[in-house]
């Protein structure tokens, strides 16, 4: 029976970091007080959190009060859409986003369409990226919101913020006053450095269990003055813009998560991407028909799409599983029905090609065994389901 | 994931893949829904199957009851093999989730098909 386990999902969700473990245990245990406490407990508590909003705020070149604390990366794509678009309603009902989004961007783009919102959805083109002149062409008179990704979550590709931000301010400063640009910044968080600054965004979403820190915590960032209409109500947490008591266990892994990411960003990057490029390496070497999906350069540095032909995502995945190894395809089959991953489906290729991508994402804790392992099984499990797949074999007609 | 033992050696063990060069029929069957695809040959001599033998593409499950159901056919007669149903072949891979059903559903339309193309 196999026995080793190695984990290539970190864009799924990454491993707790021992150093963040062990802060958000001490603030389990001793810093239970309510932050909203007057009391010396609850003085404590808000503090914790204020320390760790610093660390956050720091990650992404923002303000400490720029931030707002969410339950993850969801609500935080919630609070930003829906805030942005309820406030903003009497100035336009038109949304700007790509093909490739996130569930949840695309999902509450796609209930704003329900209740009359129109919204534009740009190509991303076979390289996976979106241009910064359809942005251009697709923003009017009454568009409220762009809201476009900063790196996507299956293929990694590294989308033009700063120029659609760029693009976002000149519409502004020629009156245009109510144009905001919101990224989803989930992915890149950790992965690449980010400055709001540069980027030019207004709003911008990270989560904390990307970073080696727990479920349940994410953020939201608001630049000064941007307006945004809370969706929980009922409490004056987060500047009235996220009522109910915060998670200050998390909140304060988040901090330490934050602060070790901004630390050792490039001791990671290095990392990964060189465990990345040796792996890609020898899957090309040794395994033939594979498709390299998205963009080769413009890319996060942990992660590979690869499409292998004939096979299916979902056989390969279980396959790579039972031999201990862990990654994600982001098809998927259920009741008969089949959801080639839109993301790879934007990319103009076919359903076998979509139907076949396995989504590997590198982590700090892998080493090159780990990659070493992982080519071996792969190539054993991609031969395996070939000698199965009648995809290229013909059926002889009798 | 809850798949069964039996379920993890097929996938891990295929029994019976390929195709037969002397194959008495040939069908590929497919979901059109979401493109899985079984394609089985048989050898049948005197309303027995001597030989059976699968491909597959689509989900483990598929991959998985190509694999069971060549066992569970092979040296059966033809008379026998009418009356299995996707409920056999459900409770011979251990089971699967209700969404994955349909994996079971193509394998049995497959073997139908071969068994009423049959010379």
């Amino acid at each position: 029976m196999q026995e080793r386990r190695i984990y290539l999902d970190h864009s799924a969700t990454t491993p707790v970091d021992r150093r963040v473990a062990e802060a958000m245990a001490r603030a389990v245990v001793q810093v239970f007080g309510n932050p909203s406490s007057v009391h010396g407990y609850g003085q404590q508590a808000r503090a914790a959190v204020d320390r760790a909003r610093r660390e956050v705020a720091a990650l992404i070149n923002a303000r400490p009060n720029e931030i707002i604390f969410t339950s993850g990366g969801t609500e935080a794509n919630n609070l930003a859409i829906r805030g942005v678009c309820e406030t903003s309603i009497a100035q336009g009902q038109h949304i700007v986003t790509s093909a490739i989004e996130h569930p949840s961007v695309r999902g509450v783009c796609a209930a704003l369409e329900q209740r009359g919102w129109e919204v534009t959805r740009l190509p991303v083109y076979e390289n996976g990226i979106v241009r910064v002149e359809d942005v251009r062409e697709a923003i009017r008179a009454d568009t409220v919101l762009v809201t476009v990704m900063l790196a996507n979550n299956e293929i990694g590709t590294i989308q033009p913020i700063a120029e659609i931000g760029a693009l976002v301010r000149e519409r502004r400063a020629a009156g245009q006053r109510h144009l905001f640009l919101h990224t989803d910044a989930v992915q890149a968080a950790g992965r690449m450095a980010l400055n709001v600054e540069e980027l030019g965004c207004d709003l911008l979403t990270t989560s904390a269990h990307k970073l080696y820190a727990p479920k349940g915590v994410g953020a939201l960032y608001v630049r000064r003055g941007v307006r945004l209409t809370g969706q929980n109500i009922g409490g004056h947490q987060e500047r009235e813009r996220r009522a109910g008591t915060e998670n200050v266990p998390g909140i304060v892994a988040f901090g330490e998560a934050a602060k070790l990411a901004r630390e050792e960003l490039h001791e990671r990057t290095t990392h990964d991407s060189s465990l990345r490029d040796s792996f890609e390496q020898k899957v090309i070497e040794l395994i033939p028909e594979v498709v390299m999906n998205g963009d080769r350069k413009q890319r996060l540095l942990h992660l590979s799409n690869i499409s292998f032909r004939y096979i299916e995502g979902e056989g390969l995945l279980i396959n790579l599983d039972l031999q201990g190894v862990a990654v994600s395809t982001g098809s998927a089959c259920s009741s008969g029905t089949l959801e080639p991953s839109p993301v790879i489906r934007a990319l103009g290729v076919t359903d076998e090609i979509a139907r076949g991508s396995i989504r590997f994402s590198f982590g700090k804790d892998n080493t090159d065994s780990d990659v070493d392992y992982a080519v071996e099984v792969l190539v054993q499990a991609v031969e395996r389901l070939r000698t199965l797949s009648p995809l290229n074999r013909p059926l002889a007609v009798s | 994931m809850s798949y069964s033992a039996a379920f993890k050696d097929h996938l891990a063990h295929p029994r019976n893949a390929g195709e037969l060069p002397e194959a008495s029929v040939v069908v590929e069957e497919n979901n059109p829904v979401c493109g899985d695809r079984l394609r089985l040959s048989l050898v049948v001599r005197d309303e027995r199957i001597e030989a059976a033998r699968y491909l597959a593409y689509g989900c483990p499950p598929t991959l998985v009851c190509g694999s069971v159901l060549t066992e569970l056919i092979t040296g059966k007669m033809i008379s026998e093999v009418r009356d299995l149903t996707r409920a056999d072949l459900l409770e011979a891979v251990g089971g699967l989730p209700s969404r994955k059903h349909h994996a079971a559903a193509l394998a049995i339309e497959t073997l139908n098909a071969a068994v009423s193309q049959l010379p």
